[in-house]
């Protein structure tokens, strides 16, 4: 590699990393660090204080809380609704099957952001608002994610389970025990992908809940008021801890991560 | 191991899916628009309230945040005639039109809340052709922070009104050898809600728009051009800006913070949040608003929120009979730098005592109860872009040097335009 | 084998549920809707033929927020495309160093919408901010509206940039090395190689990359929404911010169904486009 071009992947990789970099350095600024003459690159001072105030929030550890749990549900559901279809798809034989096919791949053309109010109003209609089901329910069912099992589950041999049925496994035994084993890596990439979508995302949960105790952490965080009693450090504080764990479990499956992804186009 | 691991999942599933669950019977619902200390301090007021008088009548108040004021305007309209309906919201002047139109509001004088106990100009700050439409609780007033160093080191004068401000800007204000500014003598560019004083302390009382701002009636008529007000703060302001210390910025919480800018105009209820930022880099003080001239002798008018009710239920009184009681108000004002709305805790001991030992919120006190009660804000429709008409229009007096009368006319024209398009629709209604 | 309509449909059975509730009754509905005259509450009161579409497109801020998403879009997606076809590029051969590099660029990933939009407030927010410190600049960015824009769009590129680049470069890395190596055994120069091999055979990844920078544009709001909230002077109010604004705070249905339904068409034609450039490149 050349000088010129290391030149430039390093200012590349500056600017990258600027953001994530600053952003840890604002979570340990002190409130008059925010409001100097000069913008500071670097705290003041070294203190945990931000840190301790953001988990010392009353409402904090609940939205991650509830991030967690509503990221777990949605992408344990997925998985589980995106087998079920997959195996019928690629085991069975049915009635109507290209039909059914082709209505549930169609949902990949439908753009879920430009559906936000008739959705609600379902959602609100139900009775809903304000629970761990509203917040997950319009993203189980993912054209994609089906997508990529039905490329796997083709591809394997039918014969296992005829021979299967035969020896007198049930079908959930068969996908437990045969199917999911041999199809860990891209079942894991779904579970991660999903619950990495679930845990960031934004709108929705902001539009389904209005309880303090029910906002997921992306909505929370901004309603924290943290910014507006001037305590900007722990805004960014409650940012660093909850970037930290996927960072550090990013850069773990970093090699893996891009094999599966690269084999699937469309998220 | 995965099977067990699986099937806790699936029983967390189907457990947790509903928990939230929906709006339970003897709750008060507050919906609100308070953040950081406010809302933690609101918070604490809930669970002092759900711990005694709740206990005892076997309700429990929850607070809900709905986002800035205007979004919860823009909630309750929604839920307004459903289930959905909370009973109590706070909201500001914004949602005073449309409150005082609608026929699911249960005002203050109906729900029998004796105004007698209350501020004075807090309540006029509320006070329509229907009566006091909601319980004033976040009142907070414009006031004027400076940088004591600065002030002092320039030994001028507090200025009183904005010529005096004009005479010393270049004192406060500081210029390096090269003449590029180091510190501006002020920051900040006037809208509605500094223009709330600015005009309506004119001649002792002015008013934007007729119907008392649009407090009495539909307002119809635009009035800062035919009174002369808005000519006449301009004319002032512009020489105040063309000393070159005035900053046109939004954020002038930064700019007096950081020590850029001698002073800013400011709600009184930010002060905590200022002498947060600002630390120990200067003294923080604060003074009442420069008037207009020596004529615009009304003072200031009462910001802030009100909360609306929206059932009448006796859980609903007692909940406010609590948050107004004395030991409520006095904790609030002085964990929030909100004025306090009960009359009593004025006469207390206790404040005195805390207002002797926090000079700073005294200002805002001393200014509210030497104000014209009669000055009030403005409630008007469009709130959002009359508010961003005046900065733009100021900006483009001070810094483009657009003609004075062009722009105050440009103003009232904008403004009637609003005030038509709202009379049109509601009398037809 | 016997067939199984009753096994395979109960299996299907929440994919169907879940897809049509979610999906295709709301689009019916939105499309639907966007004929009819609808109150406040969202109840049907009458036909309206085309008046809910001819009001949207004589709302001067409907229009404007078509033109703040377009510039947006002009802003954002030669930067996007330039800056992660740079990091591909330039990480494409492994080396010692660019596995440092491969995990830099990871990282915008880890980082949440919401996160990342409260961290660029900050260092944009205006004259006193970190980056006018660093480039010695006077500029007040976010509280200005030629200005605020753009932040936007550097925002976008950060949002998306993790992914688009794992896709990318994956996409170089799985070029045949033989073709590569013996390219430079005929004396081809390394630029010549990414011009006339590596690139070409990039392109399809390239293209679905730009389709979805496209659409993620045409449809932003929530960024918007942390970043901005529309301002200053409502200069940033793109149409998918528009549409939250008209459906959520105004009750405004009309506005909300013909949008929707505007943009439900504008995404089926991007992917079709897709899927017909794809076949026409002999791809998939």
């Amino acid at each position: 590699m050349r000088y010129a071009e290391k030149l430039l992947l390093a200012i590349l990789a500056i600017i990258i990393a600027f953001p994530l970099l600053y952003a840890f350095s604002l979570s340990l600024f002190s409130p008059m660090d925010f409001t100097d003459q000069q913008a500071h690159l670097l705290p003041s001072r070294f203190s945990l204080e931000n840190y301790r105030m953001a988990l010392g929030n009353r409402y904090y550890p609940l939205f991650v809380f509830n991030s967690i749990i509503t990221a777990a549900l949605q992408a344990f559901l997925r998985l589980a609704i995106s087998i079920a279809a997959a195996f019928a798809f690629t085991h069975l034989r049915f009635r109507g099957k290209r039909i059914v096919l082709s209505l549930l791949l169609i949902t990949m053309f439908i753009p879920p952001d430009a559906l936000l109010y008739p959705n609600y109003s379902t959602i609100r209609a139900f009775g809903l608002l304000d629970t761990y089901a509203a917040i997950i329910l319009p993203s189980l069912f993912s054209a994609s994610s089906l997508l990529m099992l039905l490329g796997i589950y083709s591809t394997y041999d039918r014969n296992i389970y005829d021979a299967a049925v035969i020896d007198g496994a049930g079908d959930i035994r068969y996908i437990l025990n045969i199917l999911m084993p041999l199809t860990r890596s891209i079942a894991a990439a779904i579970f991660l992908q999903t619950f990495i979508t679930g845990f960031n995302s934004y709108l929705w949960p902001l539009l389904v809940t209005s309880r303090m105790r029910m906002r997921t952490v992306q909505v929370g965080i901004s309603m924290l008021g943290f910014a507006e009693s001037g305590e900007y450090g722990a805004q960014f504080a409650a940012i660093m801890m909850i970037t930290f764990p996927f960072l550090i479990i990013l850069l773990i499956v970093r090699k893996k991560l891009m094999k599966t992804l690269s084999g699937n186009i469309i998220n | 191991m995965r099977k067990a691991f699986s099937l806790l999942l699936l029983m967390l599933a189907s457990l947790s899916i509903y928990a939230g669950g929906s709006k339970e019977e003897n709750t008060i619902t507050i919906w609100h628009q308070f953040t950081g200390t406010h809302s933690q301090v609101f918070d604490e007021i809930l669970d002092g309230f759900n711990s005694t008088v709740g206990k005892e009548l076997g309700v429990t108040a929850e607070g809900i945040y709905q986002g800035a004021a205007n979004d919860v305007l823009a909630k309750v309209k929604a839920a307004a005639g459903t289930s959905e309906l909370p009973e109590i919201a706070a909201m500001d002047a914004t949602a005073c039109l449309d409150m005082k139109e609608s026929d699911y509001l249960i005002t203050a004088d109906d729900a029998g809340i004796d105004k007698n106990l209350l501020l004075p100009a807090a309540v006029r700050a509320f006070t329509s052709e229907r009566g006091l439409l909601a319980v004033p609780f976040c009142c907070s007033s414009l006031i004027l922070y400076y940088n004591k160093d600065v002030f002092d080191e320039a030994n001028v004068i507090l200025p009183r009104t904005i010529d005096e401000f004009t005479a010393i800007a270049h004192l406060v204000g500081k210029k390096d050898a090269d003449g590029n500014i180091v510190r501006y003598a002020f920051a900040g560019t006037p809208t509605t809600y500094e223009l709330g004083a600015f005009i309506g302390a004119q001649n002792g009382l002015s008013y934007m728009v007729d119907g008392k701002n649009g407090h009495f009636g539909i307002p119809r008529k635009v009035l800062i051009e035919t009174d002369g007000t808005f000519r006449n703060f301009l004319i002032h302001w512009k020489q105040f800006f063309d000393t070159g210390y005035v900053l046109n910025t939004a954020d002038q919480v930064q700019e007096f913070a950081s020590g850029r800018a001698a002073a800013m105009l400011n709600a009184s209820d930010h002060l905590p949040t200022v002498q947060r930022l600002v630390g120990d880099r200067f003294e923080i003080a604060t003074a009442f608003v420069p008037m207009t001239d020596e004529n615009a002798t009304g003072g200031v008018n009462i910001g802030g929120s009100a909360l609306f009710m929206f059932s009448d239920s006796d859980a609903v009184k007692a909940f406010m009979d609590y948050i107004l009681s004395k030991e409520c108000q006095q904790k609030w004002a002085e964990e929030t730098g909100f004025l306090p709305a009960s009359n009593s805790v004025y006469e207390s001991n206790e404040f005195k005592a805390f207002l002797d030992e926090h000079p700073l919120y005294r200002t805002a006190v001393d200014q509210t109860l030497s104000s014209n009660p009669e000055v009030t804000g403005i409630w008007m429709p469009s709130g959002y872009q009359i508010y961003h008409t005046y900065q733009s229009e100021i900006q483009k007096v001070t810094e483009e040097g657009k003609d004075i009368d062009q722009a105050v006319s440009d103003m009232a024209d904008f403004i009637q335009l609003q005030l038509d398009d709202y009379a049109r629709q509601n009398s037809a209604g | 084998m016997k067939s199984n309509n009753l096994k395979a449909y109960l299996l299907l059975m929440p994919s169907l549920i879940l897809a049509g509730v979610f999906s295709f009754f709301p689009l019916a509905k939105s499309i639907i809707g966007s004929f009819c005259t609808i109150s406040q509450q969202g109840e049907i009161i009458g036909f309206a033929g085309l008046d809910n579409y001819i009001s949207l497109f004589s709302d001067k801020a409907f229009v404007s927020s078509i033109g703040h998403t377009l510039l947006f879009l002009v802003i954002f997606l030669p930067l996007n495309t330039l800056l992660i076809l740079l990091a591909a590029v330039l990480t494409r051969r492994k080396e010692k160093h660019t596995a440092i590099a491969e995990c830099i660029f990871l990282t915008p990933m880890a980082i949440s919408l919401s996160s990342m939009a409260l961290i660029f407030r900050e260092i944009f927010r205006g004259r006193i901010s970190i980056i006018n410190r660093l480039f010695s600049m006077d500029i007040p960015w976010l509280e200005s509206p030629d200005y605020a824009i753009a932040v936007l769009a550097f925002l976008g590129v950060f949002l998306d940039f993790g992914i688009d680049y794992i896709l990318l470069l994956s996409s170089f890395r799985k070029i045949d090395k033989s073709i590569i190596e013996a390219a430079a055994i005929d004396g081809a120069g390394d630029l010549r190689t990414l011009f006339m091999i590596e690139l070409p055979e990039a392109r399809p990844m390239l293209a679905v990359i730009v389709f979805l920078a496209i659409k993620d544009a045409v449809m932003i709001s929530a960024p918007v929404m942390i970043l901005t909230a529309g301002g200053p002077f409502r200069s940033t109010e793109t149409i998918m911010y528009y549409y939250y604004l008209e459906a959520f705070r105004s009750g405004n249905h009309g506005a909300e169904t013909s949008i929707a339904t505007l943009m439900a068409a504008f995404s089926g034609l991007m992917v079709l486009a897709l899927a017909k450039w794809r076949k026409h490149d002999e791809i998939c």
